[in-house]
């Protein structure tokens, strides 16, 4: 499909300049990923039933798991489902996203889980070991915690932790390899 | 200065006051206007690990043991307080099982060592609320609905009424609904009460006489109950939760026959002034909507044929008490007890020496010129 | 207590009935019994703030209604708030007349309370930011204070008159100025039959009674919109949250405030036999050390469980015990059946065998347990729980005694001097080294019909030396004595039939 990048392993792995991308992430299948995002070592993301498209500013912590994954019963699907990922969202070490729309400024807590049928609008907070597995639109601002998942509306969306991705930026590349990046910075598909 | 003060009016000696409800407690000290803390009346069974209720004991040995563990939880946990020689106030209202105060009595003096205890009933505290001596308390808690009209200052309990309406049927009542409307739907009652506490109200008359007809009233809005799983709660079971503490039963009887029954069984020159000084306490009066059904309830009743003849009453008035409901009964203990009277409390000294709590229905402790202090 | 043996295979029998670990329990030096947390005395040493480990006197911990002033519950999950700092936000410049004086000075730092579970902060309930880091919050006033203090203030008049009077006339009254009665229905009666007017009712008419309260025949009628307005539950409190602040019990989220964090307490232990300390910690919230702590872990020796073979109905099994003295002196040990009474034994001077009582247990001087019993107070006794243990296979004991050498921690690490002097009977002791043996028994369930699937019990009395090292402080000899202790161990379930 693209034939910019033959330095990458995987063909339609597209990495914007500005991204830092450790080499010992699991990427596998269809993927872009924006600028300024960071992705851990042993961060996977697996485009198995289609693209997924990652915005720019997002951390995703190792052991975070981004998944597009087929619906169930669904051997192999006509229509790509497409998964994106909007901006300044943080997925903590060991959460599960499987959500078809994430928006911006999320964060995904320790061992949070959030099925395929959920979309997270803005500023939601899934608090650790909460899980999301019934199809629903999570209003903006929302935080779930607690062992029962309580459920409130923030007052204000967490902030950008753009300090944390700095330091990210600056110090990951000087102990990691990285994955080139293979597109110019002016296409941004997330937004 | 004020450090200075404080410290005099430490010199004397706490006393704390709990209000050992079915489904809560309420625990604090004497003197101050709000209780420390409302706990649920339960407890982890150190052998099994499960949550039990206290008042869910099997017999007088298991109700020994789950009140040790209760009690010393409440004392070290959340009164913070060595309950050695110390002075204890304990509500209770008049028809608690001897069982169950001769066992408290006997865990709070036998094993916490207390200092001296004084067990007062719960309606009859509950005026010091209000400064007057006539009120007709109505309490509706977890177990049961009670009520005890007092007048000046004198319980008359030969109008005593007590019937199983309270929390535990509303929540029976919510969990039918819910599960009649969400098949396989497990949820265990602290989710039902969460669910009746932050969704359901107590609807008006004129509704709830339409409820179930052709012509019912559209239902308020459906709640979405998010948690482990989202339950959705249909707009009629909000609205018909508290109903079945208005639906008469086989006897005729309900929230609001239990005060009309109470007020006929006063004598006659008493009615009028305790119909225009109802108190209603204990958490399930603090439901939304509440007062107003039961006020809309007594009218009705009123001029119905059962009522009509026997009763000449005009208006019923209600008293607000200062403070919440579901603690009014643990602030008039708080404010009794501060009231030093050596005489009214039972000590440990007495108690070792009799070894038994004086009790109003025994003729022991209702001896003419019996004064020997034992009295509540 | 965390054990590593944490599922109770090995029972111990307080002098209480309670069966507990060992690592639960308690030797009281004195009385040299057994004490479990169930027949001890708590008391409460010391109140600190499990946050911020203040530690208050007593005094001042009732002065502060038992809660830290610096540290908060979130209200809304109840975890420990931490204060955050932040910058002052922006202000529309033309709202507020200080904004020209902050013109030159530089951004002030404001702090504000988060919750770090559900992120609840001081701003969600719309309070004001702070420019100190502690303190300075606004508190919440109970909205009926003034009102019933005036009727607790009222209460203690009455109460002082009632007293009084009870003073004055020797004889008792039947008349109270409190305005009940003493239950009293059948007071009342006695009084109308005399005819007599309410009495009290007439000589309570002070200036300082407060007004009484007015009922009111309105009520608060149900909000309007409740039957067509859609609710957001995420916005409603739930009840404990209403509950955390019993005078409020505010219905939105938005009306929660932080509440105070309640002080936890250090407690102590007493024995209820002899009123000594069987554990005290350390005043400071800080510390972990105790100043006493007699656990039993370091009086009485220790059972565990080695191996058992799977057990058979009407087999015997072979069953390995190790036993450990922890104490300084060596001991015998003898494994006897359940039915042996548990009463201590001590040897006389003359060199009899006698029953050890209260009387003759040598104690220390200094202790205050000299008075004589009549003096102390009243002993409150509880009666001991019933054991409802039911042993499920017999058990072979051994007839010999065990000695067991004092322990001797350089000894773990001396791998040389494992030749023992003791002569063991091979067929009994399996193993030894230090003050550890390992024993071999042997179980042989019986079929029991009605704890079928349960894991099978035995029960035996571990008799063991014991030295009372209380008198050497006054030079005597330390007095020996033998000490009985009932044991449970559960061995596991049936495998099946032979």
């Amino acid at each position: 499909m693209s034939i910019s990048a033959p330095v990458n392993r995987r063909s339609n792995l597209k990495i914007a300049a500005g991204a830092v991308v450790c080499e010992e992430s699991i990427l596998k299948g269809d993927i872009t990923i924006g600028a300024r995002t960071v992705i851990h070592p042993k961060a996977s993301i697996v485009a198995e039933a289609g693209p997924i498209i990652i915005g720019e500013g997002n951390i995703i912590e190792e052991m975070a798991t981004i998944v597009n994954r087929l619906p169930p019963n669904i051997v192999d699907s006509a229509t790509p489902a497409l998964q994106i990922i909007g901006n300044y969202n943080v997925f903590e070490a060991d959460c599960t996203c499987e959500a078809s729309k994430v928006g911006d400024n999320n964060i995904l807590e320790n061992k949070a889980f959030v099925t395929r049928d959920v979309e997270l609008t803005n500023g939601c907070v899934i608090g650790a070991a909460c899980s999301l597995i019934e199809p629903e639109i999570v209003p903006e601002n929302t935080i779930v915690f607690g062992s029962q998942c309580h459920r409130r509306e923030m007052n204000d969306k967490p902030y950008p932790q753009i300090g944390q991705l700095e330091y990210l930026m600056r110090v990951l590349p000087s102990y990691h390899h990285l994955r080139k990046a293979n597109i110019k910075v002016k296409s941004d598909p997330a937004t | 200065m004020l450090r200075y003060e404080g410290i005099r009016y430490i010199s004397d000696k706490q006393m704390v006051v709990l209000d050992i409800g079915s489904a809560y407690t309420k625990f604090g000290y004497a003197g101050e206007a709000t209780p420390r803390g409302i706990i649920r009346t339960e407890v982890k069974c150190p052998e099994s690990k499960e949550i039990r209720r206290i008042f869910n004991y099997i017999d007088i040995d298991d109700l020994y043991q789950l009140l040790v563990e209760f009690l010393h939880l409440l004392f070290f946990r959340h009164v913070a307080i060595s309950p050695k020689d110390v002075r204890i106030v304990v509500l209770e209202s008049l028809l608690t099982p001897t069982q169950f105060r001769e066992t408290l009595a006997k865990v709070l003096f036998r094993h916490f060592e207390v200092g001296s205890l004084m067990l007062l009933p719960t309606h009859l505290a509950t005026i010091s609320t209000l400064g007057t001596d006539t009120v007709l308390v109505l309490d509706v808690g977890y177990q049961e609905a009670t009520l005890i009209p007092v007048y000046e200052g004198v319980p008359i309990l030969k109008a005593w009424q007590a019937l199983p309406l309270a929390a535990c049927a509303v929540h029976e009542c919510i969990k039918k609904d819910l599960t009649d409307s969400i098949p396989n739907l497990r949820i265990p009652e602290k989710t039902v009460e969460d669910i009746k506490v932050r969704t359901c109200f107590v609807t008006t008359l004129e509704r709830s006489a339409k409820l179930g007809t052709d012509d019912a009233p559209s239902p308020p809005p459906a709640v979405k109950y998010p948690g482990l799983k989202t339950i959705e709660i249909p707009g009629y079971v909000r609205e018909r939760a508290f109903e079945v503490l208005w639906e008469r039963d086989n006897d005729n009887l309900s929230i609001s026959t239990m005060i009309l029954d109470a007020i006929v069984k006063c004598p006659v020159d008493t009615r009028r002034q305790l119909a225009e000084n109802i108190l209603l306490i204990g958490g399930t009066t603090m439901a939304k909507g509440f007062a107003s059904r039961l006020k809309s309830e007594l009218n009705t009743l009123l001029k119905s044929d059962l009522y009509s003849d026997k009763l000449k009453i005009q208006t019923f008035k209600f008293h607000k008490a200062p403070s919440k409901p579901n603690y009014t009964a643990w602030l008039g203990g708080a404010i009794f007890g501060i009231a030093d009277l050596p005489a009214r409390c039972l000590t440990k000294e007495n108690y070792l020496k009799s070894n038994r709590v004086p009790d109003w229905v025994c003729l022991l402790d209702n001896q003419k010129d019996d004064t020997s202090n034992c009295g509540i | 207590m965390a054990y590593l043996f944490q599922p109770d295979y090995v029972r111990y029998v307080c002098s209480c009935g309670s069966l507990k670990p060992i690592s639960k329990m308690y030797f009281c030096r004195h009385c040299l019994k057994i004490r479990c947390g169930y027949c001890v005395c708590h008391e409460a040493d010391s109140h600190y703030c499990p946050n911020c480990m203040e530690n208050l006197p007593s005094a001042e911990v009732r002065l502060k209604k038992n809660k830290c002033s610096n540290c908060f519950d979130c209200p809304c999950c109840f975890q420990t708030l931490c204060t955050r700092a932040g910058q002052a936000p922006l202000r529309p410049p033309a709202s507020s007349a200080d904004a020209k004086q902050d013109v030159k000075a530089t951004p002030k730092k404001v702090y504000y309370l988060s919750c770090s579970l559900c992120r609840w902060t001081s701003r969600d309930a719309g309070i004001p930011d702070q420019y100190v880091a502690t303190g300075g919050w606004p508190e919440q006033e109970n909205p009926n204070s003034t009102r019933i203090s005036t009727l607790i203030d009222f209460h203690k008049v009455l109460a002082s008159k009632e007293k009084q009077e009870q003073q004055r006339k020797k004889f008792p009254t039947k008349r109270t100025f409190l305005q009940y009665e003493k239950f009293g229905l059948t007071s009342a009666m006695v009084r109308k039959r005399a005819g007599k007017p309410l009495e009290p009712k007439s000589l309570i008419q002070h200036s300082d009674q407060p007004a009484p309260a007015v009922a009111n025949e309105e009520v608060d009628d149900l909000p309007a919109g409740i039957f067509t307005e859609a609710v957001d539950i995420t916005k409603i409190t739930t009840l404990e949250q209403r509950l955390q602040h019993p005078d409020v019990q505010a219905e939105k989220i938005n009306e929660l405030r932080p509440q105070h964090k309640q002080f936890l307490v250090k407690r102590s232990q007493r024995c209820r036999g002899c009123e000594h300390n069987v554990s005290k910690p350390e005043y400071s919230p800080q510390s972990i050390k105790f100043k006493i702590q007699l656990a039993a872990f370091y009086h009485v020796p220790e059972i565990r469980i080695v191996t058992c073979e799977p057990l058979r109905v009407g087999v015997a099994s072979e069953l390995l015990l190790k036993i450990c003295n922890p104490t300084q002196h060596q001991t015998q040990i003898s494994l006897l059946p359940l039915d042996t009474p548990t009463t201590p034994t001590t040897v006389t001077a003359s060199g009899e065998e006698q029953e050890l009582k209260r009387e003759n247990i040598q104690m220390g001087s200094e202790s205050p347990n000299l008075l004589p019993l009549a003096v102390r107070q009243i002993s409150v006794t509880e009666d001991p729980k019933p054991i409802t243990v039911v042993s499920g296979a017999e058990i072979a004991l051994p007839e010999c005694p065990l000695f067991l050498p004092p322990r001797d921690d350089a000894a773990e690490y001396d791998e040389t001097n494992d030749a023992s002097h003791f002569q063991d009977d091979k067929k009994v002791v399996v193993w030894r080294k230090g003050n550890k043996i390992v024993v071999r028994l042997h179980v042989t369930p019986f079929a029991n019909e009605q704890n079928k699937g349960e894991p099978v019990i035995v029960g035996f009395v571990l008799r063991h030396g014991y030295v009372n090292t209380l008198a050497t402080l006054e030079h005597k000899a330390p007095q020996k004595s033998e000490l009985n202790v009932q044991l449970f161990l559960t061995l596991g379930n049936l495998v099946g039939t032979a």
